[in-house]
């Protein structure tokens, strides 16, 4: 039954050629237009002090077999010392830290920003699709599923004869939709890709704060079992310096 | 003898500049995507359906590791940490761009 269906080539260039091309350019209009509509926030002090005790922590966790066991202590009670180490925090400071977070009006305001520049142009998109595309078979998938993904793909026609490999052309928004985004990533850089990691953390982390990954911080380092490579070096040196000689 | 083997261990010290290794990370990530977008492109003007489209897919990916394994002079320790970054990384998440442009230039060329 399938097989024998036979698509008109108005259809390819009238509704498949043309919604791939718009998605494509809604994309780079989205980048472009959430670009224009980003602030540029000046960030806390605070917060950019921590994070910069944050990374020299790492730093010293990842080098810290290279110096001396004498050394490596002093540095990490420097920073984890439970009096006045840099990584302490005291509790109730921590608290402090989030409300401040969260009644911060700039921050959920460029996160709304943020998720309308997302949301508004594909509801767009889809309410434009549906009015102009409706209920035609736009395309086939050149390998056979299962009944199952009936609804995914054929979504807006409801025939149960069709072949399951046919899909609609409601349906081959949603697969560009998910399927551009390598492409866009290639054609608009890595910062499309990044933001919305970035963005995805935000709403994960909704009133992150510094404090706790200062706590997590000072934990890593007490748990670094120190151990001084440099004597090793010595014997790897000097089997070197052996093997040239002989 | 012993010694020598001895030292070779300690060539496992971890140390790797953290920036440059997410550079090539990040290249990595892009040569899939985009010989992956390739790939399904040529796999659909081929004509390709089914099974063969997929196995064509798995060539293309072989292919970009040999290629980045290439590129990096074979010596790929010296650029990644592990076999695993650039012969796996990546490897998923160019499935779906490879398959929408398959279907698409399988449509375009061949339904039609």
């Amino acid at each position: 039954m399938g097989d024998d269906l036979v698509l008109d080539t108005a259809i390819r260039d009238w509704v498949l050629i043309p919604l791939s091309v718009v998605m494509v350019l809604i994309g780079v209009l989205r980048y472009f237009v959430s670009k224009l509509m980003r602030s540029s926030q000046t960030p806390d002090a605070k917060i950019v002090k921590e994070g910069q005790i944050v990374i020299r922590a790492k730093n010293l966790r990842a080098g810290a077999n290279l110096i001396p066991a004498k050394a490596f202590r002093a540095r990490k009670s420097y920073y984890s010392n439970e009096d006045n180490g840099l990584l302490h925090v005291p509790k109730d400071q921590a608290q402090n830290a989030q409300a401040q977070m969260f009644s911060d009006p700039n921050m959920a305001m460029d996160m709304m920003k943020k998720n309308l520049s997302m949301i508004i142009p594909q509801t767009l998109t889809f309410a434009w699709v549906n009015f102009f595309f409706s209920g035609f078979v736009a395309a086939k998938i050149p390998f056979p599923l299962t009944q199952r993904f009936r609804s995914m793909l054929q979504n807006g026609i409801d025939l149960s004869t069709v072949d399951v490999s046919y899909v609609s052309s409601r349906s081959w928004y949603f697969l560009n939709l998910f399927g551009l985004r390598g492409l866009f990533s290639l054609i608009l850089g890595e910062e499309n890709a990044t933001d919305d990691t970035q963005r995805m953390m935000q709403m994960g982390g909704f009133g992150f704060d510094a404090s706790k990954s200062l706590g997590a911080e000072k934990d890593n380092l007490d748990l670094v079992q120190h151990d001084w490579v440099m004597p090793k070096f010595e014997q790897r040196a000097e089997a070197v310096l052996r093997k040239l000689v002989s | 003898m012993a010694s020598t083997h001895k030292s070779n261990d300690f060539v496992d010290l971890p140390t790797v500049n953290v920036e440059n290794m997410q550079n090539n990370i990040k290249v990595v990530l892009y040569s899939r995507t985009f010989m992956s977008i390739i790939g399904g492109v040529i796999a659909g003007i081929l004509g390709f359906t089914g099974f063969m489209g997929f196995v064509f897919y798995f060539i293309v990916m072989a292919i970009t590791s040999v290629g980045l394994a290439a590129k990096a002079g074979f010596s790929v320790q010296s650029y990644f940490d592990s076999w695993n970054q650039i012969s796996i990384d990546g490897f998923l998440g160019g499935l779906l761009s490879f398959v929408l442009f398959w279907t698409f230039a399988y449509d375009i060329v061949h339904i039609f």
